[in-house]
């Protein structure tokens, strides 16, 4: 039994050690130290990871273990919620044939004290977002509008159980008559009676409920692992176009540029997150000089 | 943290006033940043936002803060030391905050004293302030006829495209304007690396003088000129200044060109009010504050 024990603690202890993210070489680019009477105050140090090249890295996010200034003072922003993974704008910016820069990463702490010198030391782990770790990473289709009224048929979708719907207008319209539906045997229920006034009020309440705009498209997205981390158009010129994700009622939602509607022949990109493509690092930084 | 101080006039013909009014200014620090930054060519600054309230401000159409002299606890002199004063900022904006940018005071400073004046513009107080000048748009790349104009040897040109067009060639930036700057640079003790970063920035903003679209009032004249003017309006039918959603101003040496784009483009007898930042229609009064540093 005491050998058991033994073995089982020796396995924990295995186990624990291949858990922890390798260490990475951290290089402290830039900092700021915003102090403000008024809102955003906070330390921003931006930390280049020369080992990781930047066009590789399509996110990514810092979680701070400990940070603590020369004067003692724990860096540590307790109110802060867990970071979420943060697009790196500089290696979509990469063209091939440009010298490879290393990916920087910023890290977001409290204020030191105008009496510390030097942030001592900050512990963590970061995290990168690496789609060209895995392959079914992303989702790019075809001609996507032509899947309206169905669900958009891709491997790396299937692969991490999302399903996107892209609704119709049929759809849209039978989705509001259930709406209306819905509504009327609320409002009967509660001792309305069949008539103008009735459905007058359904009528009102129905012309702010599930309104599709004409640049949206309604979809029904189920991703139940979270795995979604962006979803983009490629237009005909093969530019990317930037997709914003709004909530038309309940589990139906619309992907929109805010613009024009997509083309027939846009594509569809769908980035996801899975454990291939995500790395961790722990790092270390010390002795950074404050300004 | 808010600093609230009642201006004291020092000087005697101000006081009269101030006491003849019996009414102050007071200034208010809304928000004070401390923007410590560490990187190659960024520099920090300390900018405050400062609120002004009291009657003299009342039929005021503009403020701003001239700083005289801005140091921290540890003497840290925070004054840029250029000659440029700031522009007077419109009372209609910000809710009527005015925005101050002084250099980073020390880390371990923990206040500032700031000294300097507060200067109102309120031209309703001279009648000089605002002159309306008709058809001006009638006679273009000829300066503006206006007595007072004149008086306050101010001279301004409308331009017509152009005209417009030939200056923008003449403004190009050449090989002995780039010569010139390297010398200027090197005299001021500019490293290599900031005056080529000036270079790039004045090639980069020379290409972004556009052909201007219908409809856009071009006006010519010396920097001098322009820094007696507080807003130039081009007025509509109904005789009140056009909506212009679009305006502004580029300087080269000694010459300003302003552009004035209205909404809907003016009529070609329309008029022109431009509001002069006169003598009688300003104040200024000197105020003293101390700040603690967040």
């Amino acid at each position: 039994m005491k050998n058991l024990l033994i073995v089982l603690s020796l396995l924990g202890a295995a186990i624990s050690m291949t858990a922890q993210p390798k260490s990475i070489e951290a290089v402290v680019q830039q900092i700021n130290d915003r102090r403000t009477s008024g809102s955003f105050a906070q330390l921003l140090i931006a930390v280049q990871l020369p080992g990781v090249p930047s066009s590789q890295v399509v996110a990514s996010r810092v979680l701070v273990t400990a940070a603590v200034d020369d004067t003692g003072a724990s860096l540590l922003d307790a109110e802060s919620g867990e970071p979420a993974l943060e697009p790196n704008s500089r290696g979509s910016m990469f063209d091939e044939g440009e010298k490879e820069t290393p990916v920087t990463v910023a890290l977001t702490l409290k204020n030191p004290s105008r009496k510390a010198t030097k942030v001592k030391e900050v512990r963590g782990e970061v995290e990168l977002f690496m789609p060209a770790k895995d392959p079914n990473s992303v989702a790019e289709v075809a001609k996507f509008l032509s899947f309206s009224g169905k669900s958009v048929d891709h491997k790396a979708l299937k692969s991490n159980g999302v399903e996107i719907l892209l609704l119709s207008k049929a759809d849209i319209e039978s989705e509001r008559k259930k709406i209306a539906e819905a509504h009327r045997k609320e409002y009967k229920e509660a001792g309305y009676e069949d008539g103008e006034d009735l459905e007058n009020t359904i009528a009102s309440m129905m012309e702010y409920t599930l309104i599709v705009e004409e640049s949206d498209v309604p979809v029904r997205i189920k991703d139940p692992h979270k795995r979604i981390q962006e979803i983009e158009y490629v237009d005909s010129a093969g530019e990317v176009q930037r997709v914003h994700a709004r909530n038309l009622h309940e589990d139906i939602g619309a992907i929109t540029t805010w613009g024009d509607p997509p083309g027939a022949d846009w594509k569809l990109r769908v980035k996801m997150k899975t454990s291939r493509n995500l790395e961790r690092h722990a790092f270390v930084i010390r002795d950074v000089e404050l300004p | 943290m808010r600093t609230v101080l009642r201006l004291i006039p020092l000087g005697l013909s101000l006081s009269l006033a101030f006491l003849a009014f019996g009414q102050g200014v007071v200034v208010e620090v809304d928000d004070v940043t401390d923007n410590r930054v560490t990187a190659e060519m960024l520099r920090g600054s300390l900018d405050l936002r400062l609120r002004l309230s009291g009657a003299e401000l009342e039929d005021a159409t503009a403020a701003r803060v001239i700083v005289k002299e801005a140091r921290d606890d540890r003497g840290t002199v925070l004054t840029k030391g250029d000659a440029n004063q700031p522009d007077f900022q419109g009372r209609e904006y910000n809710a009527g905050t005015v925005m101050l940018s002084l250099l980073s005071p020390a880390r371990g400073a923990s206040s500032v004293l700031i000294k300097g004046n507060v200067e109102i513009f309120a031209p309703s107080r001279d009648p000089n302030a605002m002159v309306r000048i008709d058809k001006a748009l009638t006679k273009l790349d000829t300066p503006l006829a206006s007595k007072t104009l004149q008086a306050a040897k101010i001279e301004l040109t409308p331009l017509s495209a152009a005209r417009y067009e030939a200056m923008l060639k003449d403004r190009e930036v050449t090989e002995e304007m780039i010569a010139a700057m390297r010398a200027e640079g090197k005299k001021a003790g500019a490293s290599e690396k900031e005056i080529e970063l000036a270079i790039g920035l004045a090639q980069a903003l020379g290409g972004m003088d556009a052909p201007p679209r219908e409809g856009t009032v071009l006006l010519a004249g010396k920097r001098s000129s322009f820094d007696q003017i507080f807003r130039i309006d081009v007025l509509g039918a109904d005789g009140e200044p056009m909506d212009t959603p679009e305006r502004g101003s580029s300087t080269r040496g000694y010459d300003t060109i302003m552009t004035i784009v209205p909404r809907e483009p003016p009529a070609a007898d329309a008029a022109l009010q431009i509001t002069l930042l006169t003598a009688k229609s300003r104040l200024s009064i000197p105020f003293e504050l101390t700040l603690e540093l967040p």
